[in-house]
């Protein structure tokens, strides 16, 4: 590795290439071995832990193509120069777009492959540098995740529990004032719980983790779910709530959790910022190629001028301090993220004093028994 | 002697551990708490609770998912009853090792602090 001298694997079926190569390379102090074909290659590759891989793309057995594409996937980090047969410029163009970083035409003279070789090495510094950096970022975060979800959380969760303990009455009588205000500093710690669990879904959400665990859902069970979650917190308000799905609905490929939360969000939405009496509906139906949640209220609306930056974290249409209705201002951007990462889209129409309908497209799944048309 | 069922509180916030243990004893249980994951074995072999209430992030991050699956994973244990209790949600995201998982959990129950009272006496009270 690059700490301490270069490596260098050189793979060609010609010995007059391999030997010139090493002949020029070690006078310059790397370390080098050679391979004759792509076969013993790879198994050299996976031992030797070459910096610079230098590859003929012409020979038998395996192709230099096929070798550059296996090391390409096995480890980007590793420079890759291809050897190429002289004018052969469009092969070289093809192993450029395979992963590739340079190549050079034979013949070349021992002081062009020592400046190509040179050239490689100062790309692989930067390769790991970046590598380096980017572990270092990634440890950054999770480092400010566990002090987040640990160090905040925990004395917040201590004191509501003691402050349950107490409003209990386990810990003897208190006067009805004093209950009324450890009630009141229980609600205000529970919403500061409440944001920091938002903030950390947020923060910890990383869509490629999630699509790997990708399985068919049905959103009508989503939607059912969501909506008996949420039945209480309507009848409060006197909002009613219904579905409307059709049994034949099509699966999306997605992840529960994250689907649960959409519906969560939206729904809690169409009831917090809506009148005594007013509704909510959630609709799901197919439409060409997607299976499409609509989830309407007909409550206060959105101005037209906040529509543009809803979905930004912390942004909140009633910005005040005391608003009326509380929130973290991060319902809709986890929405957004979560639509995202299930490759869906979102849109929002709405009107002031009359009502906001969200509309979310996702690609449905389709089964293998199910023709696309034609039926 | 006691008629009371024994529970053990596994957590290394000793304020949690004392405010669950006076809702627990308030409600008749003989309660202990054990602030790692060494005394709480020690105290499962000498006391034989008939409840756990497990913490998840106590020295390490994934103390309690270990601990948890060790026990489900003892004959002399297994049958007792285990509730994980964690200020860490299921939407972190943490990435637990995945024998550990939520997924992969044998706990009986697993519940979010703060918890209510009145919710905790349930699950207790299922359990045992």
């Amino acid at each position: 590795m690059l700490l301490g001298k270069a490596h260098i694997l050189i793979i060609d079926d010609e010995e007059v290439i391999r030997d010139s190569c090493t002949q020029a390379l070690k006078k310059e102090g790397y370390i080098v071995k050679c391979a004759e074909n792509g076969d013993s290659g790879l198994r050299l590759f996976k031992e030797f832990h070459p910096d610079i891989v230098l590859i003929d793309l012409k020979m038998p057995g395996k192709s230099g193509m096929e070798v550059l594409e296996e090391i390409e996937s096995t480890d980007p980090n590793v420079v890759k120069v291809v050897i190429t047969g002289f004018a052969s410029v469009s092969s070289a163009v093809n192993a450029m777009k395979k992963g590739a970083y340079d190549f050079i035409p034979k013949p070349f003279t021992p002081d062009e492959i020592r400046l190509i070789v040179a050239r490689g090495l100062e790309r692989r510094r930067l390769l790991l540098e970046t590598e380096a950096l980017r572990t270092e970022q990634e440890r950054i975060r999770r480092n400010m995740i566990s002090l987040v979800s640990h160090e905040l959380r925990a004395p917040l969760a201590a004191t509501v529990q003691y402050m349950e303990v107490i409003l209990s009455g386990y810990a003897g009588k208190i006067s009805s004032e004093a209950n009324d205000m450890i009630d009141r500093c229980n609600a205000r710690l529970k919403e500061m719980l409440e944001l920091l669990s938002r903030w950390l879904s947020l923060a910890t959400f990383d869509p490629s983790k999630m699509a790997e665990n990708f399985q068919d859902v049905r959103l009508s069970e989503v939607a059912e779910k969501s909506i008996g979650l949420l039945r209480s917190l309507a009848e409060e308000k006197k909002i009613s709530l219904s579905l409307e799905a059709p049994e034949d609905l099509p699966p999306i490929k997605g992840s529960r959790m994250p689907l649960e939360e959409i519906f969560n969000n939206l729904i809690s939405n169409a009831i917090k910022y809506n009148k005594e009496g007013g509704w909510a509906k959630v609709k799901l139906f197919e439409r060409d190629q997607e299976v499409w949640i609509e989830i309407s209220d007909n409550g206060s609306g959105i101005p037209e001028e906040h529509l543009p930056r809803i979905f930004d974290e912390f942004y909140r249409v009633d910005g005040r301090r005391n608003a009326p209705i509380k929130g973290s201002g991060l319902g809709l951007s986890i929405t957004k993220k979560m639509v995202d990462a299930h490759g869906g889209m979102i849109e929002v129409e709405s009107r002031v004093g009359e009502g906001t309908t969200f509309r979310i497209g996702f690609p449905k799944v389709l089964s293998p028994g199910r023709k696309l048309s034609s039926e | 002697m006691s008629q009371n069922k024994k529970i053990l509180i596994v957590d290394d916030d000793p304020d949690f551990a004392a405010a669950i243990q006076k809702i627990l004893t308030s409600n008749n249980y003989d309660v202990d708490v054990a602030g790692n994951v060494e005394e709480g074995m020690r105290a499962i072999e000498e006391k034989r609770p008939d409840l756990i209430l497990l913490d998840v992030i106590m020295e390490k991050y994934d103390d309690g998912f270990n601990m948890c699956y060790d026990l489900k994973h003892d004959d002399r244990y297994r049958a007792i009853p285990v509730i994980i209790i964690t200020a860490v949600t299921e939407v972190t995201g943490l990435k637990f090792d995945p024998k550990t998982d939520g997924e992969y959990l044998e706990a009986e129950e697993y519940v979010q602090k703060p918890i209510s009272a009145e919710v905790l006496l349930n699950k207790v009270a299922r359990l045992i």
